[in-house]
């Protein structure tokens, strides 16, 4: 005896009533206790399919599906950082390396200024400013049109939005209050390697913010794709 | 990751921990593509209902050596449901090689231990 379409839907929403979310785990799960009832079917015919579920959710042991969840969970943000890791190395190479070296002699400039004129530090704390909050806006719109559209959740998905809306308001503020403290020491303004270490690491968190929000997502569908053979499938 | 074994109803987990992928490293090699639930029951039948892999430690396991490169995976539809299927890549292959040998020479040892007189050495 199979299962039905209206078992296999029972089967999905048995896996979100116990801390499935993600659509990627569901299937799998689906798939592995449909096999199982079907197989307790074979040897005990009337066995109801509530009766044969339980049997099965109950050798996934106490703690149910919660280890399966987690455990996926520590491996793709394993794949995640690689990712981003991946990402970064391409500012180490032509052409993008053009703009990391542009972008950190630039900044060297820019800290000399504002040692010197504190005007230059306001403004560049002012638009930084602004970027957060336009980058803000467009998360929280993106995730609510998400949320609303009541589309099937894949864990790594998440993972990449999660990341994308959340870093990139940490880093800036923390390193702009940080010029503006590590300006009055003098050692700052009398260390010229100094300043250049820090633009260059700044930068490089730059970089990694934006790979984090912009490059990342906008190659989502790909990464998808290779994560979730099924993606293209439902 | 833990198997548990049910032998007279005595547990003997402890000597299988760490062992569980090995034994899905070379299902996949012997038998091709295979997917969670399949895995589960050719180890039943060929331990012949000793050896059962625990469902909440077979998929992490599934997980982490396809991260590690060391399986494939794809989907199908099959009746009205999707399966995911796990395949053996070539590094994957190699691991199986290592992890066999790793095992041949625990097994040799411990035998030296618990037999010294059948040693030739």
């Amino acid at each position: 005896m199979k299962l039905n379409d209206s078992q296999i839907e029972d089967l999905y929403a048995f896996t979100r009533k116990h801390y499935v979310e993600y659509y990627d785990l569901q299937t799998e799960l689906v798939d592995h206790l449909a096999n199982a009832i079907e197989d307790q079917w074979e040897l005990k015919p009337h066995l109801s399919f509530e009766d044969a579920l339980q049997i099965e959710f109950k050798k996934f042991g106490v703690f149910g599906f919660m280890e399966v969840v987690e455990e996926r969970q520590k491996v793709l943000s394993k794949k995640y950082s690689k990712l981003i890791w991946k990402h970064l190395k391409e500012y180490f190479k032509l052409p993008k390396i053009i703009l990391l070296i542009s972008l950190t002699v630039g900044l060297y400039y820019l800290i000399e200024l504002a040692i010197v004129d504190r005007s230059v530090l306001t403004i560049l704390l002012a638009l930084s400013l602004i970027a957060y909050v336009v980058d803000a806006i467009i998360h929280i719109k993106i995730n609510k049109a998400k949320k609303n559209s009541g589309e099937k959740k894949w864990m790594f998905e998440e993972i990449i939005r999660q990341y994308g809306s959340g870093l990139w308001l940490f880093f800036v503020p923390i390193q702009g209050i940080n010029i503006l403290n590590l300006s009055g020491v003098d050692f700052v303004e009398n260390s010229p390697v100094f300043i250049a270490v820090f633009s260059f690491v700044f930068v490089l968190l730059l970089m990694t913010c934006y790979i984090i929000q912009f490059e990342i997502p906008k190659k989502a569908e790909q990464y998808l794709e290779e994560t979730y053979p099924e993606y293209k499938l439902v | 990751m833990y198997i548990y074994i049910r032998t007279l109803g005595m547990s003997t987990s402890q000597l299988y921990r760490g062992s569980l992928t090995t034994i899905i490293l070379k299902l996949l090699e012997e038998n091709g593509e295979m997917y969670g639930y399949e895995i589960t029951q050719r180890v039943k039948e060929l331990t012949q209902g000793d050896l059962e892999i625990k469902e909440g430690a077979l998929y992490p396991s599934l997980h982490k050596m396809e991260a590690a490169g060391y399986l494939t995976v794809t989907a199908k539809k099959v009746d009205n449901r999707v399966r995911k299927y796990y395949d053996i890549t070539p590094a994957g292959k190699e691991e199986t090689v290592n992890r066999l040998a790793e095992l041949d020479e625990f097994l040799a040892n411990m035998q030296r231990i618990i037999n010294p007189k059948l040693s030739f050495e």
